[in-house]
């Protein structure tokens, strides 16, 4: 699909992931032949329902799992473990019990790749900055059991970008928050991500979701998975005006994006919670 | 290891049993090496002196003599235990009152009881019983309360508001909610029960002279004191090691019967 | 705590104040409760008054002899302590990492742990004789048993998450083991010292009881023999008294170094 556009950051190509049950010893097909381009600066969300493979995607590409066919490549280099330039925030946050909210953010640029060649003051300066950025200063010295579940989602991200990966891989991570919490991260996240900033500047993100809402808000482009086995359905672009924070929920087009998305996905989601088929049809009322 | 096969069975096995097999092997392969008279105990002399204990029946009867006090000492103990359990469970001012008590001998071992209780009850059986007992209250009463405190408080709640009375929600709420904790504790106080028994007779067979007390733990005594044979006291070992596994793989199945709606 | 619809008084110094007084009236009913048996059994050498026994007490307190004997008995628990935890904790770490290991080694543990370290006396007390390596190597091999298990458990419960996190951040091996495995089995680690030191604690006055002529546990028994049964008492107590304390200490030392920890779950 790509013209005289540059090489993407990131390509999926003919991706299969089947899994074996070790009981059984029957194989799953979790993700089945699945294709994607994604450019530098793109903001991707993928949704779908419940067991369409979205995390093990997001898995493979952060290099925690190993496509059984196909490949995945990261600037044209096949992508063969996990590594700083391929940046996960996970839906239960992954922070360290032991370790300060300063420790937390730190903990890549002190034990891993990301820091290495930094001193300890540009470390520390480096931490600080972003604690600051996600709101957090004053609570370096406070432990994770000591944070509402919005505070460790921030440290989660603080940890993420201080680590100053080239591609944001992010599983949910306002799942377990409350709704208000998650539009007020969902600002801060579009705000950090570089909305208001030239696309070049934008770092390139990958967003699970089941909140569609959520995914038309942030992505440039959203991927609609199918489940049984996973695969893409459709990719459609949300050529909804940025910045978005604060404007798009209102924009006529929002609504209509929605619901396309959303009819793509519906009949899935019924028989995931082992509902009727049936009562997946829409009613047949006028709609303006 | 269903999904294994046969052949892969096999090798599991193996490497379950090389290291002990191989230790067997070299102690006996050092024992042979001790000149003929010395009394340094020896995998086939052990076989062999299990043999003649068995077949003089003394094994079994010291072994069910130690089972007896001990059985008897816990069944005292987890009545007391679980019936003052669950009064402490269920009243705030009883669990206050008692703790502090409770609390202070918890530090003082079973075995820190045996001289008073030798004292108060000569060197026979009724000592090892209050030994036995001391040392299976505890975890008992301690697993009794904390599974008391456990039980959801909404189903106490419901239970009120149908008009159920206190003792009817005692036994038919808080003991079945609080079960899996009850026989946690009884689990591991019939553990520390048996040790406590055979420390309780060892001891008391050192005090009173080698006699009177019976029980394994006497007789390993004995074995060290009197009649001088290692390879006796070796086999009397393997048979409290022996006992210890099939009591407590007894009380799990008697727990997975009691408790079928426990994941 | 319990089904009691009571709630507690107030602001926390204030409970801690109400917890005190009403230890101290418990302990006040359990001394007259201890009294009037003493006065109705009648024989002093069976169960001396509470008065005597504090008053013998005193006395070996200000003489030293508790101190000696506490101080032997304690130094050997700490060697010993000591000793289980250097064997069984890389041990642990080794097999809760390695499937292989634990497969080698884990049904020799698991022969050895039922034979509780009470039924080696008689043999060790013919490999050591009476003396210091006696009680120290039946509290080592006591104390062995929970602190390797609770290590291999601490490190396989280490939450997968976390390790799959440090590896997006580019951490090694060595470094991965060190930063984050540890210190998740670490909390694990600190109950399972614990649970030795309870367990190591009552066995060393089996040990010390018949193998050894020095010590907390040989000193009950000496006072008993020659019938002096208010030092008996007290030196139960003193038993009681160090019990708790070490206790105390280290769960101060497990708040210290996991500091992030809850630590709780009956089942001693």
């Amino acid at each position: 699909m790509s013209d005289n556009t540059p090489s993407p950051k990131l390509r999926l190509s003919g991706v299969t992931k089947s899994f074996l049950a070790p009981r059984t010893g029957l194989s799953t097909l979790a993700v089945a032949e699945m294709s994607l381009d994604i450019q530098t600066g793109e903001f991707i969300c993928i949704v779908g329902p419940s067991g369409c493979g979205k995390s093990t995607v997001l898995n493979m590409i952060a290099g925690l799992d190993v496509p059984t066919a196909g490949v995945i490549q990261k600037d044209g280099q096949a992508v063969t473990g996990p590594g700083a330039d391929r940046g996960v925030m996970f839906q239960d946050y992954a922070l360290m019990p032991w370790q300060t909210v300063e420790g937390n953010v730190g903990f890549g640029l002190r034990h891993g790749t990301p820091g290495q060649h930094l001193n300890k003051t540009q470390r520390n300066q480096r931490i600080a900055h972003f604690i600051d950025l996600v709101g957090l200063r004053g609570s370096e010295h406070k432990y994770p059991h000591q944070l509402s579940g919005g505070m460790r989602q921030r440290v989660a991200l603080a940890r993420l970008l201080a680590n100053g990966p080239d591609i944001l891989l992010l599983d949910e991570p306002l799942g377990a928050l409350d709704a208000q919490t998650r539009l007020i991260l969902q600002a801060e996240l579009l705000r950090i991500w570089g909305e208001t900033a030239p696309v070049t500047e934008r770092k390139t993100a990958i967003f699970i979701t089941h909140d569609i809402e959520e995914a038309v808000l942030l992505a440039d482009r959203v991927v609609v998975m199918s489940t049984n086995p996973g695969r893409v359905r459709e990719v459609v672009t949300i050529d909804l005006p940025r910045p978005r924070a604060g404007k798009a929920r209102t924009h006529p087009r929002f609504g209509v994006l929605v619901e396309h998305i959303w009819s793509l996905i519906r009949d899935e989601a019924y028989r995931a919670i082992g509902g009727d088929e049936s009562l997946a049809k829409p009613t047949e009322e006028a709609t303006a | 290891m269903t999904n294994m096969n046969a052949g892969q069975r096999a090798a599991a096995w193996g490497r379950k049993l090389v290291l002990p097999v191989l230790l067997i092997a070299a102690w006996q392969f050092w024992a042979s090496t001790l000149p003929t008279g010395s009394p340094a105990p020896a995998p086939l002399k052990v076989l062999q002196t299990l043999g003649d204990l068995l077949s003089t029946g003394s094994l079994l009867s010291a072994t069910v003599q130690s089972l007896g006090r001990v059985v008897l000492g816990f069944a005292m103990a987890s009545v007391l235990g679980i019936a003052l359990g669950l009064m402490m469970g269920a009243s705030q001012a009883v669990r206050e009152n008692l703790d502090p008590i409770i609390e202070s001998f918890r530090p003082i071992a079973p075995m820190a009881i045996l001289p008073i209780a030798i004292l108060w009850l000569g060197t026979g059986t009724p000592t090892a019983l209050a030994i036995v007992a001391y040392a299976s209250f505890f975890p008992v009463l301690i697993n009794t309360v904390h599974g008391v405190s456990r039980v959801d408080r909404k189903l106490v709640l419901a239970s009120r508001t149908m008009g159920i009375s206190r003792w009817t929600i005692l036994t038919r709420v808080v003991l079945p909610g609080a079960l899996p904790s009850i026989l946690l504790g009884t689990r591991l106080a019939m553990g520390v029960a048996w040790t406590a028994i055979i420390a309780a007779e060892l001891a008391v067979g050192a005090k009173s002279g080698g006699g009177g007390s019976g029980g394994i733990g006497q007789m390993m005594f004995v074995f060290y004191a009197y009649n001088i044979d290692l390879n006796a006291i070796v086999v009397c070992m393997a048979v409290v090691g022996v006992v210890a596994l099939l009591i407590d793989q007894l009380f799990r199945l008697v727990e997975k019967r009691l408790i079928p709606w426990k994941a | 705590m319990g089904m009691a619809m009571t709630t507690s008084a107030g602001s926390p110094v204030l409970r801690s104040y109400r917890t005190l007084w009403v230890s101290l009236r418990s302990f006040a009913v359990f001394f007259a409760l201890w009294w009037l048996l003493h006065w109705w059994n009648g024989n002093p050498l069976q169960l001396p008054s509470p008065l005597k026994v504090f008053e013998a007490l005193w006395g070996l307190l200000r003489e030293g002899e508790i101190a000696e004997h506490a101080s032997v008995s304690t130094l050997r628990m700490l060697l010993a302590l000591s000793l289980s935890i250097l064997v069984a904790v890389p041990l642990g770490f080794w097999m809760g990492l390695s499937r292989r290991a634990e497969e080698f080694i884990d049904p020799l543990v698991e022969m050895l742990r039922p034979i509780s370290g009470i039924a080696w006396l008689p043999l060790a007390l013919f490999i050591f004789g009476v003396g210091d390596t006696l009680p120290v190597f039946i509290m080592f091999y006591v104390g062995f048993f929970p602190i390797l298990l609770n290590t291999v458990a601490g490190v396989r419960q280490t939450d997968a998450r976390l390790l799959a996190a440090a590896r997006t951040m580019g951490i090694g091996r060595w470094p991965l083991l060190v930063h984050v495995l540890v210190p998740s089995a670490l909390p694990t680690v600190m109950v399972g010292i614990r649970l030795a030191f309870a367990a190591s604690w009552a066995a060393i006055v089996a040990a010390e009881l018949i193998g050894s002529p020095t010590g907390l546990g040989f000193a009950i028994e000496w006072y008993r023999q020659m019938l002096m049964t208010p030092k008996v008492f007290a030196f139960i107590l003193a038993i009681g008294v160090v019990g708790y304390v070490c206790d105390l200490g280290l769960r101060s030392l497990q708040r210290r170094l996991t500091p992030w920890a809850d630590g709780t779950g009956a089942s001693s």
